[in-house]
């Protein structure tokens, strides 16, 4: 597979300095095109060849994301995405104001490439095989020029508007259709690490939207399993197109089920929710 | 507003809402244009930017803070804030 990176290469703030940095090191570890934002932005048919047949890593400095919204805007679709500032946190190191790459900032540079290197050659991860019946039967709540639907049955609700199904021991998790259509088209998810420890109502991945970048919180406690690849890495339209079906985003082995259902509303309840919601937005 | 619960407990007893560190904060506005639900306020003077309406912000949402190019925005602990919210159903008689 060939690649290319789009990196952030703000020279305005200390993220900028490192940014650039990483993408230059991930397109030297892929053998992969470097693809210039001030360029870009400039001029897009320069890339045309690049953006339509490699695969696309984009690397944010900061939350402003301007290499995201650059790709967004040419229709890109990225295969992998890193935004600094959040991993800089979550790696317990500061960068320093200064707008060069500061000492140091080079073997961070190199561990996140690692990482993304990494990622890139992760091997496809699987879902359930067991049978998996798409609802049939929903409730419609109406709202302005809105339809919001809800599964009657087998879906129960966090109040952050993401659901959980049971199938034994494990739950597929989603967005509820009102999450779709709020936060409009999925350019993006960022998913959970396989293998890693949930609690419910904490974090299990991103997704993003050209409005924003939502966190996913988890509707039940337990072990991350599966995510869904297609999602992922080719169709994020899907969690707009079928939310409570093709387009679910990952599944978790359970450990509380029974306690942890409590705290979540069914589908009549969470029908409750939702126009108060839209009313409000 | 509508109802004023989150989880079955009063939002007004949930302290989730955003911070505003001044130091590192532009006034860039993104957050503001950001979030629907007017939690922020735009003020004439030095500070033009303020959390006019913390309970207005939605219990574990952070959406604003990714938004924010120089990271000037905190939210409350995630852990404790749902350990309270528990605590807080089960004095409440635990609304199932």
């Amino acid at each position: 597979m060939s690649y290319a990176v789009l990196a952030c290469n703000g020279v305005d703030k200390a993220e900028g300095a490192l940014a650039r940095e990483v993408g230059l090191l991930v397109a030297e570890a892929t053998g992969g095109d470097v693809i210039c934002p001030v360029l870009l932005n400039r001029a897009p048919d320069r890339y045309q060849k690049a953006l339509g047949e490699d695969a696309l890593i984009v690397v944010d400095g900061c939350g402003t994301r301007c290499a995201s919204k650059l790709a967004a805007g040419v229709g890109a679709k990225p295969k992998q995405k890193v935004l600094l500032s959040t991993l800089v946190k979550a790696s317990g190191e500061h960068l320093q104001a200064s707008l060069r790459l500061a000492p140091g900032g080079m073997a961070l540079a190199e561990s996140i490439v690692a990482d993304i290197v990494a990622a890139l050659g992760a091997p496809g991860r699987q879902a359930t095989p067991a049978a998996w019946e798409a609802p049939t039967e929903f409730f419609v709540v109406l709202f302005d020029k809105f339809e919001f639907r809800i599964p009657k049955q087998g879906y129960l609700f966090c109040e952050n508007d993401t659901w959980a199904r049971q199938m034994g021991n494990r739950a597929r998790v989603g967005i509820s259709d009102y999450l779709q259509q709020q936060l409009t088209d999925i350019l993006y998810f960022n998913p959970p690490v396989l293998g890693a420890r949930v609690e419910q109502f904490g974090e299990l991945g991103e997704v993003e939207s050209s409005k924003a970048i939502f966190e996913i919180i988890a509707p039940v406690s337990g072990t991350v399993v599966a995510v869904n690849e297609t999602v992922v890495g080719e169709s994020p339209e899907l969690v707009n197109a079928d939310p409570y079906g093709e387009g679910w985003l990952a599944e978790i082995e359970m450990s509380a089920w029974a306690e942890e259902s409590e705290l979540l509303l069914d589908g009549p309840a969470y029908r409750g929710t939702v126009g108060p919601k839209a009313a409000d937005y | 507003m509508s109802e004023n619960t989150f989880m079955g407990v009063a939002r007004e007893s949930i302290p989730w809402a955003p911070l505003i560190d001044y130091e590192k904060c532009d006034f860039c506005m993104e957050c503001d244009e950001f979030c629907p639900h007017r939690v922020f306020e735009r003020r004439e003077g030095d500070v033009k930017l303020v959390v006019a309406n913390p309970n207005n912000c939605v219990v574990f949402c952070r959406a604003c803070s990714k938004t924010c190019g120089p990271d000037a925005i905190t939210f409350p602990d995630k852990p404790q804030t749902i350990k309270l919210i528990k605590e807080l159903r089960n004095a409440e008689g635990g609304a199932a």
